[in-house]
This record gives structure tokens, sequence and C-alpha cells, in this order.
């Protein structure tokens, strides 16, 4: 059976910087992929490119047998890719709900027609979504369920960061990416933000995920398999324990690897 | 934030106090207008003032005292007795004023200028299109009405091909605006302005320096200009201007909300605070920028129609490019995005410096006194826009 994502020889350069060297990364239907890697090895990277901010030098990528090589942003959304942001992007001033409906909105109806005139359609769909969003947020928060209607900057930081995970949920991705959900975080706040995710992942079993994360301990809690970046190279995939074991993983994580 | 604000903000409502939070809402709008018309009518300078002294005065207690805090929730909880109370007022206001020419030509005139301000609204309160040439469409939507009113098409009809022809004419600005970001595309539209105003010049077609006669507005074959009187009372004919400009804006806030309340409203404020997070979630960012320019164009297209065949005249200086600051400034004076905010910014820059001429060399200096003193007692404008809630659209099933 083909993965459901499969980038080969997946390449981008900044002028002279390479800082993904021809990654070849696949990711079953379902599967919890650990991204690992130091700082600056081309992990934030790899998700810009996956979902069209960065237009890749060279390779191939296909979601589900769909070619997403080099297209926009907007269709590789619409094709099933969900994102946070290693640096929280909600809008602080607008509402909760107005932030998670972004993350379904290229699926709802956006004509002018029924946003002015044919309200019935949009009224539907609105009290769906708020039902939605609120079954959504409850799970993670149920303070953030009872007040979507509350600017999202009146929240605190693991709040923000539960709320952005909710709009990345909310249009039901096949390919979510997680970039450092649990920075700045305390260690309780992290386990209790994964308590939620695996919770999730029960519930959306085709689902599959790639989670940048540094905490050693969240990687092997919830990822089927790792895979190690340095300086834009996979130096290493396999199970957690064996990534404990490698000797070449150690070194770039020491800084040895210069 | 604490957690104890976060709580669950829906207080058991009896239909009782219900009532008289709707009374309460009215009262306040209603003597909201009250206010504003003696301020159309005043005409001792000491009046005037203490009339901006107390209109100072009530936007600096609203948010201050748990009162004026109570109140500004209500009218926002209320927006359809807003509303209502709103179109009555004014009604009530043209027909106290039914024969004062002048007060009657600024309500019409304050009332056209909010409709631009709506359109500006769409534009650059929800998608963050900057538009530095509100005149300019403004102007484009006269010239039509010029062109076009002596030809029997049907005036509504011409007011409609004025929207059509500004949208249009902002086509041109389209892709130099997309591509370009803020500062940049600011320069472009203010560029277009004094191009546009050079072209009107030169162009004698359009009359050049001179401009052109514009017919006044006939409605259903009654020609405004004629009218006088209503039944047995004496009216101005700028009465009829004074009620179709008021409905334009009716029109225009219609529309406004309803876009701002739908998901466009949600993908056009998205659009405008993260570009990347809109098109990561499948916005195209290009798509909504030009539905809102384009209909914001349509906007002003028409109240500058309109605004012309009031007027009787247009020329090339009705383009120019300190009418179209006007307009941002009544934008940002009001509340970027809260459209009543647009109206009472209107009347502030509109109508007080006219009310002030006696004290002649002095107005000027107290009118940027008095924005000055706005903008920094109410960084946001004098009725900030308020956050997006849904919940009376999913809860009130008919509607
Ligand atoms: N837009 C960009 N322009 C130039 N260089 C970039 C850009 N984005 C990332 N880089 C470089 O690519 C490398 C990988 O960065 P990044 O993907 O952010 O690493 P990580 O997320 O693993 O910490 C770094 O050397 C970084 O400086
Ligand atoms: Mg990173």
């Amino acid at each position: 059976m083909s993965p459901l994502l499969a980038c080969s020889g997946l390449t981008m350069r900044f002028g002279g910087l390479t800082a993904l060297d021809a990654l070849d990364i696949r990711v079953g239907k379902g599967e919890t992929i650990g991204l690992v890697g130091p700082n600056g090895s081309g992990k934030t990277t790899f998700f810009n490119v996956l979902t069209g901010l960065y237009k890749p030098s060279a390779g191939a990528v296909q979601l589900a047998e769909q070619d997403l090589f080099a297209r926009s942003a907007q269709e590789i959304g619409r094709a099933g890719v969900a994102r946070t942001f290693q640096r929280s992007r909600l809008m602080l001033d607008q509402t909760v709900f107005d932030n998670i409906a972004l993350g379904a909105l290229g699926r709802l109806d956006l004509s002018l027609l029924s946003a002015l005139v044919l309200r019935g359609r949009f009224r539907r769909q609105l009290s769906e979504l708020v039902e939605r969003a609120t079954a959504l947020t409850r799970r993670f928060n149920p303070q953030i369920a009872a007040n979507l209607f509350k600017p999202a900057g009146s929240f605190t930081m693991i709040d923000r960061r539960r709320i952005e995970i909710c709009r990345a949920l909310v249009g039901s991705p096949r390919l979510l990416l997680l970039d450092e959900p649990s920075a700045g975080m305390t260690h309780e706040e992290t386990r209790a933000l994964m308590d939620d995710l695996l919770a999730f992942r029960e519930e959306m079993p085709d689902l599959a995920i790639v989670l940048v994360e540094h905490e050693m301990d969240v990687i092997r809690r919830i990822s089927d398999r790792c895979i190690v970046l340095n300086f834009g190279r996979k130096i290493f995939e396999g199970p957690f324990d064996a990534l404990i074991a490698d000797r070449e993983v150690q070194t770039a994580y020491l800084g040895g690897a210069q | 934030m604490s957690m104890a604000d976060l709580a669950p903000s829906v207080p058991a409502q009896t239909a009782r106090s219900g009532g008289l939070a709707r009374l309460a809402v009215a009262a306040t709008v209603a003597l909201l207008f009250a206010g504003g018309g003696f301020l159309l009518h005043a005409e001792q300078q000491g009046q005037v003032i203490a009339l901006l002294a107390a209109f100072v005065a009530v936007f600096a207690l609203a948010e201050k005292v748990p009162v004026g805090r109570r109140i500004v929730g209500l009218c926002r909880a209320h927006p359809g007795t807003v509303n209502l109370t709103a179109a009555v007022s004014i009604l009530a206001i043209a027909a106290a004023l039914r024969e004062e020419h002048y007060t009657l030509l600024m309500m019409a005139t304050v009332a056209l200028f909010a409709t631009a301000a709506a359109g500006l609204t769409l534009q650059m309160a929800f998608a963050g299109v900057p538009n530095f040439a509100g005149a300019a469409f403004f102007a484009v939507g006269a010239y039509v009405a010029a062109l076009l009113g002596n030809t029997g098409i049907p005036h509504l009809l011409v007011l409609l091909i004025a929207g059509l022809a500004a949208a249009v004419l902002g086509l041109v600005l389209l892709l130099p605006v997309l591509r370009t970001r803020g500062h940049y595309a600011a320069l472009v539209t203010i560029a277009f302005g004094l191009l546009l105003r050079a072209f009107l010049e030169v162009n004698d077609v359009l009359g050049g320096p001179q401009g052109m006669k514009v017919k006044s507005f006939s409605l259903f074959g009654l020609d405004f200009s004629r009218m006088t009187e209503i039944g047995p009372y004496d009216v101005s004919f700028y009465l009829p201007y004074a009620l179709a400009s008021c409905a334009l804006f009716g029109l225009a806030f219609f529309l406004v909300r309803r876009l701002e309340t739908s998901f466009v409203g949600v993908a056009l404020d998205a659009v405008r605070s993260d570009e990347v997070a809109a098109s990561v979630f499948g916005l195209s960012i290009a798509r909504w920028k030009a539905t809102a320019f384009l209909l914001g164009n349509a906007m002003i297209g028409v109240a500058g129609a309109l605004y012309g065949m009031m007027n009787g005249f247009v020329n090339p200086n009705s383009a120019n490019f300190g009418d179209s600051l006007i307009m941002l400034s009544i934008l940002v004076l009001g509340g970027l995005g809260n459209l009543w905010g647009a109206v009472v910014a209107a009347v502030v820059i509109l109508v007080i410096p006219e009310k002030l001429q006696a004290i002649q060399e002095f107005r000027l200096v107290i009118f940027a006194l008095l924005v000055i003193a706005i903008l920094r007692f109410r960084p946001s404008g004098l009725m900030p826009r308020a956050a997006r809630d849904f919940s009376a659209l999913v809860k009130g099933g008919a509607k």
C-alpha cells in the first residue's frame, strides 16, 4: 500500500544554504512521526515547504497520490494538510471561534450570496461549526469551550496552543503537522497537552501526525517512528529505542557533528 | 485576564430585564441622535460649544464609569434595538428640521460620507487593503451621474452603474495593490488619485477644470430639486436628499454588517490579520482582497453619484487628496470597522468645523485639538469595533 505522504529528494535552498538536502520521508495513514534534530536542522523549513509557504528547489511531494510539489499553500491546505506554527499564529484580537473557524473555511460556503441574502445555508453551517468547535475545545479545556466568543488573546499560553491545535483539527485534515507544540510549557503542561493529543488520536485513527518536539519523553510516548534531521539531511529513521542508541544522533545533539 | 473573567458570561435573563435593557438602549441611542440633531441645528457658538463639551464628556466617561460600560455593553448586545431607534431618530430629526436647507444638506453629506466610509471599512478595516483614493472613486460616481443623468436611464439604475464604474475603474489598481503591501500599496492608491484628477482636468469631454453639471436625482418621476412640499408641509428640497442619503447608508450598513457576520467576514479578518495562516488554511488572499476592494469602491461610487446629483455639479477638485484623507479620518476616528463610529466621526469631521464658523481663525485649531484629544484618549477610535459574537445567530432560531 502506498503511504499517505511521500517526499523524495525534497530539497530547499536559500541562496547558498541548503536547508533541506534531498529528503526522503514517508508517512503512512494513521502514523505518528516524531521529527527531531538540533536547532536549525530544517524541521520548520520542512513544514513550510510541505504547506506551500516555501517553494522547494527540487524533489517530489505526493499526498495520497496527489502531486503537491510546489503547489500553492491554498491548494495544499485544501488537499488536507493542516499545521500549527512554532511561533503561535493566532489572531489574538479575534475570538476563539473565529480562529478555529479559519481551519474550516476552506470547506464552507463562502459565496457572497449566502453571506448577504440566502442566510439559511450559512446559519446551518455556522451551527454545525459552533457545535464542532465546542466539542473540540472541550476535550482540551472546558474553559475554552465555554468562552468561544472571547478574544483568543485573553487566554493563557497553553490554552492558545490548544486553540491552535483545534484550528488545525477542525477541518478534519489527513496530515497534521505540529511544530514544537510544547515550546515554553512546563513539564506538567506538556504532559497534559500530550494526553489530550493521545486521546484524540484514538478517535481519528486515520489521521497522520508529524510532531516536532525536543522533549524525548514526549517523543517516546507518542511516536510510532522517529526521524532525525541534521543540517537538512535525514540522519536517522526508526523506532525510538534505536534512536537513543544511535551514535550519529548523539553526536549531532551534542554538537559534535561539525 | 483571570479565570474569573473567563467564566461563562450569560446570566439567566428574564424577559422583564430584557425589555428594560432594550428601553435603556433605545433611550441612549435616541439621546445621542437628539444631541446630533441639536448640533446640526445649532447656530449660536455657545450652544455648539456646550454640545461639544457634552459630547466629549459622554465619550470620555463611556468606558470609565460602570454605568457607561454597562450601557455600551447593552448597546452591543441589542443591535436590532440600536438600529431601529436610529432609523426612527433620523426620521424625527428630518421631520423637525424639514425646512432648513443647510442643515439637511449637512445631514445628507454626513450620510453619504458615512456610506463611503462603509466601503472603506470593507477594504481597510476588514480586508486590510489601503485606499487613499476614496474621493477619487467618489468623484467617479459623480461623473457617471453627470454623464448619464440626462439620458433617460432611471436614476436608481444610474446609481448602480456609477457603483459599477467605480468598481471597474478600481480594477486598474487591483494588480498593483495586490502585489504590493502596506505603505507601498497605499502609495499606489495615492498615485491613482492624483492621476485621475489630472486626467479629469485635461479631459474636455468631461468638462476640463470646470467639471460638469449633474442633473438632480429623481425617483420614480419625482424630481428631488422640485420638491418643496410634502402634503400640507413646506419642505426644503434637501429633505428628500437627506432621506435618500440616510437610506443609502442604511443599505450599505446592512450589507457590511451581513458580510461581517458571515464566514466571509471571518475570511476577510483572517486575510488581514495573518496572510500566512489564512493561506495555509486554504484562503486565497488575492480573491478576498479583490472582493473587498471592488465591493468597497462600488459603495463609494454610488454614494458619490448621489452626492453629485445633490450638489448639481462635479469637477476635478472633487477628487482631491484632502477629501480622501477626510474619508480615512472618519474611519480611523470612528473606530476601524464600526459603522456607527463612522457616523459619529463623520459628524465630528464634517459638521463641527462648519458650526465653528463664527470663530473663524480658531475653528481649525479647535477642530484639530478635538481630533488629537480623541485619538490621545481613545486610540482605537470613538467606538472601537467589537469582537464578532456569533452566539446570537446560533441560539436565536429565526431572524
Ligand atoms: N526564509 C529563510 N531564508 C533563509 N534561510 C532560512 C529561512 N528559513 C530557514 N532558513 C535557514 O534554514 C535552516 C533551517 O532552519 P529551520 O527549518 O528553522 O530549523 P529548525 O526548525 O530545525 O530549528 C537554518 O539555517 C535557517 O537559518
Ligand atoms: Mg523550528
